[in-house]
């Protein structure tokens, strides 16, 4: 066993069964779950035992997940994921525009859900920044601002290696329109997704090869996440 | 109101003729007193138009027949009084022919005159009440929300107000008889809508009116009328559709989210099982989540099946006599744990009915659960009793109530109250109308009685038999 202390996670359910089954998922992947069962105990418990991480459902028996994503953000910097049924879409872009990092519908496998986690904690935990990051036959270099694809050098805009250095950084997980319209294209671009979705396009089509894998997946009505 | 519109009426107004008689005497014989001492002054011959006042106000109020003999009056008292020779008449004299034909003159014109300006009065009156009638028409029709019962009260003003001895209107075309003349009702593109009744032998002058000012008014009106119970009959159905549109979105949300969670509950459970550093105690817990959660689905697929049969008219009730002690044990037999705590009172004259004892055992189960749920763990009283010709069964707990507001929905499915708290969600929305579905289908009607704060009486109401048997006290 691993002596480092294991991450503690908040897991916050109305559901017992979920409760009890997280636990035990959570644990056996390395973590240590902090059960809650409404959003009061959550804050309480989030309070108490400051968390490296969230796992939030949006409905909760006294309230909005999206609320609690919302208090939590008022201290915390911890990643946040939001447990969602298909049909919450609203309460889903509530949650993240609340400070939510990310979401997963039910019923969810457990394994995305611990990958998730890992992605995200990867951010808080300033693992050292590669300088090269490799996935599927593509390799993007950081720091000389290349971008091989199958070997090959593609020739990219400046704006479009901005958006994929954005999405390459955060590898695993979901960045919103609004995070990367910001960190792009600056503060006043934050609602332009009209203009996202142009270069998003130019930029697939360049590095995704034509009816091949995805190397960035789309995260429809919410954002993009480039593959883990 | 309309009372100046019956057909004799007009006629009162012209004034007394007797008192136009009287009149004609007195203002001749005032005319003829006046001469004798103008006669100093002037030519006697001359004086004639002292008698043009009374030819003119007689003329003028009482019509030209009182006005001639006011002139005629004139002339022979003129004559007699005051021509050479006085004291007899002298037919002789032209000037005496000059005298009358001018008297003659003026009352002809004073009349006709005064006879027109009346008749201007007349008709303007006239105009008036029509305008008045057309507008209390098109209060009665357009006001209410029943267009036949407005008909009706239209048709009786008609009558009112033209002092007919009947009037109706009936929708569509309608036959007269010798008794009852029909006229159509026409709407713009000529289409007969309506017909109005009145009876037979009327005055040629009320039928005229009736045709040409009645029967237009009301032709317009009545067709506003059908167009506007068209459109509320289509609101009606819209509304209809968009609460059967909202029953599906709540079905879709109910499946997509009610068999979500415990879906997701034993998913995870089952991946949870396989995890490296399981425990005991944890498989244990694990396995009984997988099991309870799996029956929750169960019975929500149940529910569901019970509604989509009940919504598409499948539901045929096998009935066979039925004692309702029996089937109110069997139903709380029926509940999913925990039992709930019910205390059963069944009256001696309550007679067996005749149902499907298995759909009013899931109806009452419906109840119970209903009652459990929102009852905050107080015991359950049901009380059957008979009442007439129904047996009512009563289910009463002692929750929070349901406000008046809430009362019609309770009984639509996936309707849950706005206040009960989200634990208690997992019900699945259905029971009130699963148990309305099986009362109705077996003939009963299912109502609710609540005082907010007083707790919540569900009252089921089921047709006795004439040969119903009395049930045998269990």
């Amino acid at each position: 066993m691993n002596d480092a202390p294991r991450p503690k996670v908040l897991v916050c359910d109305d559901e017992q069964q979920i409760l009890r089954a997280l636990r035990v998922i959570l644990r056996d992947a390395g973590f240590e779950a902090l059960p809650a069962s409404s959003a009061q105990e959550a804050l309480d418990v989030a309070a108490v035992n400051r968390p490296d991480a969230g796992i939030i459902d949006l409905i909760l028996p006294d309230g909005d997940g999206a609320e609690v994503c919302r208090r939590l953000r008022e201290w915390s910097d911890m990643p946040l994921i939001v447990l969602s049924a298909v049909e919450d879409e609203d309460a889903k872009v509530r949650a993240l525009a609340a400070g939510a990092d990310d979401y997963v519908t039910k019923p969810f496998g457990p394994r995305e859900l611990v990958a998730r986690l890992h992605a995200n904690l990867r951010r808080t935990h300033l693992e050292p920044e590669e300088a090269v990051i490799r996935t599927d036959g593509l390799e993007v270099d950081l720091a000389r601002r290349t971008v091989l694809v199958g070997g090959a050098e593609v020739h990219l805009t400046p704006t479009e290696f901005d958006l994929l250095r954005q999405l390459a950084r955060n590898r695993g997980r979901l960045m919103t329109h609004r995070d990367l319209l910001v960190s792009v294209w600056g503060p006043g671009y934050a609602d332009d997704t009209q203009v996202l979705r142009a270069h998003m396009a130019n930029l697939r089509r360049k590095i995704e090869p034509p009816g091949g894998g995805r190397v960035i997946r789309t995260e429809s009505g919410v954002g993009y996440r480039f593959a883990a | 109101m309309f009372d100046g519109l019956g057909p004799g009426r007009i006629a009162d107004e012209r004034p007394n003729p007797w008192l136009g008689i009287a009149a004609a005497i007195v203002t001749v014989a005032v005319a003829t007193a006046v001469i004798y001492p103008l006669k100093q002054v002037a030519p006697a011959v001359s004086m004639s138009v002292v008698y043009l006042p009374a030819v003119l106000l007689v003329s003028a109020y009482w019509g030209l027949a009182l006005g001639l003999l006011t002139a005629l009056l004139s002339a022979a008292a003129f004559n007699f009084f005051h021509i050479p020779p006085v004291g007899r008449f002298t037919i002789a004299d032209s000037r005496n022919w000059v005298a009358l034909a001018a008297f003659v003159f003026v009352a002809a014109v004073a009349s006709t005159m005064a006879e027109i300006a009346r008749s201007r009065a007349r008709e303007a009156e006239r105009r008036r009440r029509e305008a008045d009638l057309a507008a209390a028409l098109a209060r009665e029709l357009l006001a209410g929300s029943d267009t036949r019962e407005a008909l009706a009260t239209t048709a009786r003003r008609i009558a009112e107000a033209l002092g007919l001895q009947s009037a109706s209107i009936v929708l569509g075309e309608a036959e007269g008889d010798e008794r009852r003349r029909a006229l159509s009702l026409r709407d713009g593109d000529r289409n007969q809508i309506a017909t109005l009744l009145i009876p037979y032998s009327l005055p040629d002058d009320t039928l005229q009116r009736v045709r040409t000012s009645v029967v237009p008014a009301l032709e317009a009106l009545v067709a506003i009328a059908i167009r506007r119970d068209a459109l509320q009959a289509e609101a009606v159905e819209t509304e209809a559709l968009r609460r059967s549109d909202d029953i599906k979105t709540a079905l879709l949300r109910a499946v997509s989210h009610d068999l979500r969670s415990p879906l997701t509950a034993i998913v995870a459970a089952g991946h949870a099982l396989s995890a490296s550093t399981l425990t005991d105690d944890e498989r244990t817990e694990l396995i009984a989540g997988i099991v309870s959660e799996g029956e929750r689905l169960a019975s929500l697929v149940d529910k569901l099946l019970d509604l989509s049969k009940l919504q598409a008219g499948r539901a045929e009730p096998r009935r066979d006599w039925v004692s309702l002690d029996d089937v109110v044990l069997a139903a709380r037999e029926g509940v999913a744990e925990p039992a709930p705590d019910v205390r059963l009172t069944v009256d001696a004259d309550v007679p067996e009915v005749r149902v499907d004892a298995a759909q009013l055992e899931r109806a009452i189960a419906n109840l119970l659960e209903n009652a459990r749920r929102y009852g905050g763990d107080q015991p359950i009283s049901i009380h059957v009793r008979r009442s007439g010709t129904r047996v009512l069964v009563r289910v009463v707990d002692q929750g929070p109530g349901i406000a008046p507001s809430e009362r019609e929905r309770i009984f639509e499915p996936f309707y849950r109250g706005p206040q009960a708290p989200r634990e208690q969600w997992t019900g699945s929305g259905l029971g009130l109308a699963i148990a309305k579905g099986f009362v109705e289908a077996n003939g009963g009607t299912i109502s609710v009685e609540s005082l907010p704060g007083q707790g919540t009486s569900f009252v089921v109401s089921l047709p006795v038999q004439a040969n119903s048997p009395v049930s045998v006290q269990g």
